[in-house]
């Protein structure tokens, strides 16, 4: 009587233990095929916004920075595999109201596809907005280029009133999202497709 | 699904009904929740997918929606799986019934379902990964690579025709003064077929250009680097991509050294034959796509392997929900014929399963049903009969309860039954008390019952079945007699089964029997013997009258001697018969209210004053104990005073000749049965009866005494009985006689004796204690 009840349970008990391991084994392995090898934005070469500021000319300011942009590996052989990687410059304006929540002054935002071309072996900046296209024959240089920003007009003056306390923020953002399925982007969520610096700031006195 | 396990009513009991109620719904609607997430989730999916497939950017733009869906609804069958089987296992380790099975169904079903899903998925995993692989083949590549190289290969040779111009046209504007450069420059470059000739400071300035984009106002100057480069490698040729599509050849080479020394750089831009630009452009973009798929392969592979194990996994899980479904419906009707012959094994007979289906399990919930019904009805059947039993019983038991009949039943092991109220009145002992004991132990307490058990025993012995005779039974009151039946009860197997002893006391019917045969003899003889008496007395004084003168002294002595005889014995013979009339007179009573005790004084009284006229030899003392509860009876005042008179007679007869003879009289107040009755006890130290016993001492011509008509005591019996009383005789200790009569005090009380026809006193009394 007792072997007859012992007997089904145990044989379910090693069943369901069996189905947790295999279960198990199966999640691991999945979890390794999914993540192997995969290429990220994120490998600690420097990115920075070195030194930022504007000047007012003409009514309008002038934004001049220094940023230092280096690409990771993973970047590098996208770039190479002609995918391109795309630079994003956040500058926005804002006042101080003390305690009170900040107000948005302006904002501008400029982007440039860098991108590199096999037949010359050059990589080519564009500026989305503008159009406008530079070669380069080395990554090195295309970079410094980036990395120079002189006399960007940003903000009418007309904004910002006398008196009154600004802060300008600036922030670069690289990514290398162009080359990927999106679907794959919301998959894989820990991965980092794209890389921000911090918000640069400094005080705004007109 | 939640049904209670074996154990499990320890834990629920705690709960009550409407909390457990209130839980099962919450239960209910989120399990309809989940379920609702579910299929809204999965329909979604598909329908997006549906609309979305023919559009593949659509698609891309919708996948994480896809996604998202889908791992909702993985999410939510985890969770409905994960209930379930928590579920389960609850049940299985409580031994619920029919968890055994489930868990055995869902395993089979899942290994079945299972088994084949992770088989197509590790080979659609593999196949996917390994199909990929293949597009990116290294011949592929190197093609690709060896066709860019080509198309390097033509246009170098422009580049270097193009340098060769430039070289040629900078050496030339060495001498070309600042002031004719413009012009110079115009010219050259409709020579060279140059789309842009710049001429370039030291310093990076402008110093001369000639272009011939009408709409560029100030010509674009190359990358610093390639104008140092030019400076340091004393000139410099490169193909650069063209702002506007194709390609352009950029030549850059010193011009020679300026007025103040400086080194100045023509730099040139050659436009690349359109033919050649477009299939290096075309080269160059598939190299560059190729580029890209290579960087997405693993992100593919990923996606594929993702979006493979989604499937797999909400494959999975549906075909494990599934096979709980399916094992649920599947042991639901089992574990319900279970539960219901369970409740059955508890007597619930009114249950009815409802039928899952019209296959085989349906077959057996339906045949269940049937049986219960069938039971329920037997059962109710068996109800009704016993009901009918137990009424005809307890109607049987009212029957033998008034009946004045003795009956008893008795096993075959002659163990008692059942008796009824009058069995045991009749035998004198509580029947009732012994029902289940052996007969012969009861007789070996009580002689009256053995002797009944004995002559039972007697027919039982001789195989009677059927027997019916009268038997005597002597007890220390006197004899009586009983009449006896038996018949064998009938059992199922033909045997005995027991008896049923029907028997009646018909002392006094026998009694009756003899009184009146004794009255029809005193009538006869009254009228046979009377009437002859009076010539005999008359004949016999005429002779002593005639013939007395005429004889001599000796025969008239004999003459006198002889009709006195004759006339006295024909004197007693008178009051004989007289007596017998006396005897056999039809009752007629004449009952008045009478004071017991007054009239027994007077009659004493009599008795006292003319004691010596009954006995004359010795003195009789009468010693009187009257109870003056006795009071007033019912009675014949002349029937009564005849009664004492005789009684009186009788003691006075019995004590003659003894010294201290004493006779005293009592009456006394009695109540039997609720009912009030007056006691008159006549007690005498005389000889007693002798050798004659109680029952007969009342019969005529029953009489212990030497003289005596025998008469006495017949007459007091008989008006005893017609006033509804009785009577009773015994030797006292002391070795006297004591005779007992009870007399009903009036009418209601009457009929107490002739109930059971024959009861005496002494049963009266049993009767009395047990009621």
């Amino acid at each position: 009587m007792v072997n007859s009840l012992e007997t089904p349970s145990t044989n379910a008990r090693s069943f369901w233990r069996c189905s947790l391991l295999v279960a198990l084994i199966w999640l691991v392995a999945t979890c390794r095929a999914v993540a192997a090898d995969l290429p990220v934005i994120d490998e600690g070469a420097p990115f920075d916004v070195r030194s930022a500021f504007v000047e007012p000319r003409d009514h309008v300011y002038l934004l001049s920075a220094t940023l230092e942009v280096a690409l990771s590996r993973a970047a590098q052989q996208a770039l190479t595999n002609g995918v391109p990687v795309l630079l994003q410059l956040e500058f926005k304006v804002v006042r101080k109201r003390g305690w009170l929540p900040d107000v948005d002054v302006g904002s501008l935002t400029q982007r440039w596809h860098l991108s590199y071309d096999a037949l010359t072996e050059h990589y080519l900046i564009k500026n989305e907005s503008t159009g406008l296209q530079y070669s380069h024959e080395s990554l090195a240089a295309a970079l410094a280029d980036l990395g120079s920003v002189q006399g960007l007009p940003v903000i009418d003056e007309a904004l910002i009133q006398k008196g009154r306390r600004y802060e300008a923020l600036l922030r670069l953002t690289a990514s290398i999202e162009g080359g990927v399925p999106s679907a794959l982007k919301y998959m894989m969520f820990w991965i980092d497709w794209r890389r921000s610096t911090e918000w640069y700031t400094w005080t705004l006195r007109p | 699904m939640d049904a209670p396990p074996m154990n499990a009513p320890h834990a629920v009991a705690r709960s009550t009904p409407v909390s457990r109620a209130r839980r099962g719904r919450w239960r209910a609607s989120v399990m309809a929740l989940l379920v609702l997430l579910g299929v809204v989730a999965s329909s979604a999916s598909l329908l997006i997918l549906t609309g979305a497939a023919q559009d593949a950017h659509k698609l891309r733009t919708l996948q994480p929606w896809l996604l998202a869906g889908n791992l909702l609804a993985v999410m939510v069958l985890l969770l409905l799986i994960s209930r379930k089987l928590y579920a389960l296992v609850r049940d299985y380790r409580a031994h619920a019934p029919g968890s055994r099975l489930k868990a055995r169904t869902v395993q089979m079903f899942s290994l079945l379902a299972l088994a084949p899903i992770l088989v197509t998925y590790f080979f659609s995993v593999n196949a996917i990964n390994r199909g990929i692989d293949s597009w990116f083949d290294s011949k592929v590549s190197t093609g690709l690579e060896d066709a860019l190289a080509l198309s390097r290969a033509a246009l170098s040779l422009r580049m270097r025709e193009f340098g060769a111009h430039t070289t040629a046209l900078a050496s030339d504007l060495h001498s070309v003064s600042d002031y004719e450069m413009m012009s110079q420059l115009d010219r050259y470059r409709r020579i060279a077929g140059a789309s842009e000739l710049i001429v370039v400071s030291d310093g990076g300035r402008i110093i001369a250009a000639s272009t011939d984009f009408a709409s560029a106002t100030l010509p674009a100057l190359p990358a610093p680097e390639v104008l140092l480069q030019a400076r340091q490698r004393q000139g410099y040729v490169s193909l650069d991509p063209a702002p506007g599509g194709g390609y352009r050849v950029i030549a850059a080479m010193p011009v020679g050294n300026g007025g103040n020394g400086e080194t100045r750089l023509l730099v040139a831009s050659y436009p690349v034959p359109e033919q050649l630009a477009g299939l290096a452009d075309g080269v160059r973009a598939a190299y560059a796509q190729y580029g890209q798929h290579v960087y997405q392969r693993p992100y593919l592979k990923s996606t594929f392997t993702l979006t493979l194990t989604i499937v797999l996994l909400l494959s999975a899980l549906g075909a494990v929900y599934g096979a709980f479904f399916w094992a649920t419906r599947l042991v639901k009707p089992v574990q319900d014929l279970i539960e219901g012959t369970r409740a059955v094994g508890q007597g619930d007979l009114d249950l009815k399963l409802a039928l899952p289906s019209n296959d085989e399990l349906g077959y057996l919930v339906g045949s269940f049903n049937d049986m219960t019904k069938r039971l329920a009805r037997a059962r109710s059947d068996a109800e009704a009969n016993r009901a009918a039993v137990e009424q005809e019983r307890a109607r049987l038991a009212v029957i033998l309860a008034r009946l004045s009949t003795g009956v008893i039943s008795v096993d075959a092991d002659f163990n008692l039954r059942t008796a009824n109220q009058a069995a045991s009145n009749i035998l004198g002992v509580d029947l009732e008390a012994a029902v289940g004991s052996p007969l012969s132990t009861l007789a070996d307490s009580e002689p009256s019952v053995a002797q009944f058990v004995s002559a039972c025993s007697q027919h039982l012995a001789a195989g009677d079945r059927d027997w019916r005779e009268p038997v005597p039974l002597i007890t220390e009151h006197g004899r009586r007699e009983l009449m006896v039946a038996s018949t064998t009860l009938p059992a199922d197997d033909g045997a005995s089964a027991g008896l049923v002893i029907v028997f009646d006391d018909i002392s006094t019917l026998l009694q009756a029997q003899r009184d009146a045969a004794w009255g029809e003899v005193a009538r006869r003889l009254a009228h046979e013997i009377k009437n002859p008496l009076t010539p005999i007395q008359l004949s016999a004084d005429r002779m002593r009258r005639r013939l007395l003168s005429q004889l001599d002294a000796k025969d008239a002595e004999i003459l006198e001697r002889g009709t006195h005889t004759i006339v006295q014995q024909v004197e007693a013979m008178r009051q004989m018969v007289n007596a017998f009339s006396e005897y056999a007179r039809a009752p007629s009573l004449d009952l008045v209210p009478i004071d017991i005790n007054q009239l027994v004084s007077e009659v004493t009284d009599l008795y006292r004053s003319h004691g010596s006229a009954v006995s004359s030899a010795t003195p009789v003392s009468v010693r009187l104990e009257l109870d003056p509860e006795a009071g007033m009876v019912l009675a014949d005042r002349g029937r009564l005073r005849q009664v004492l008179n005789n009684l009186l007679t009788n003691a006075f007869e019995a004590l003659e000749g003894q010294a201290d003879a004493v006779v005293s009289i009592e009456t006394h107040d009695v109540a039997i049965d609720g009912h009030s009755l007056v006691e008159l006890v006549v007690v005498d130290n005389g000889p007693g009866f002798q050798s004659v016993t109680g029952g007969q001492m009342f019969d005529p011509y029953v009489t212990s005494k030497p003289k005596g008509t025998g008469l006495g005591l017949a007459i007091v019996k008989k008006i005893i009985d017609e006033h509804g009383g009785s009577i009773e005789a015994e030797n006292t200790p002391e070795g006297g006689a004591r005779v007992r009569a009870l007399l009903p005090r009036d009418e209601a009380a009457r009929g107490i004796f002739s109930m059971t026809g024959s009861r005496d006193l002494r049963r009266s009394e049993f009767r009395r204690e047990h009621v």
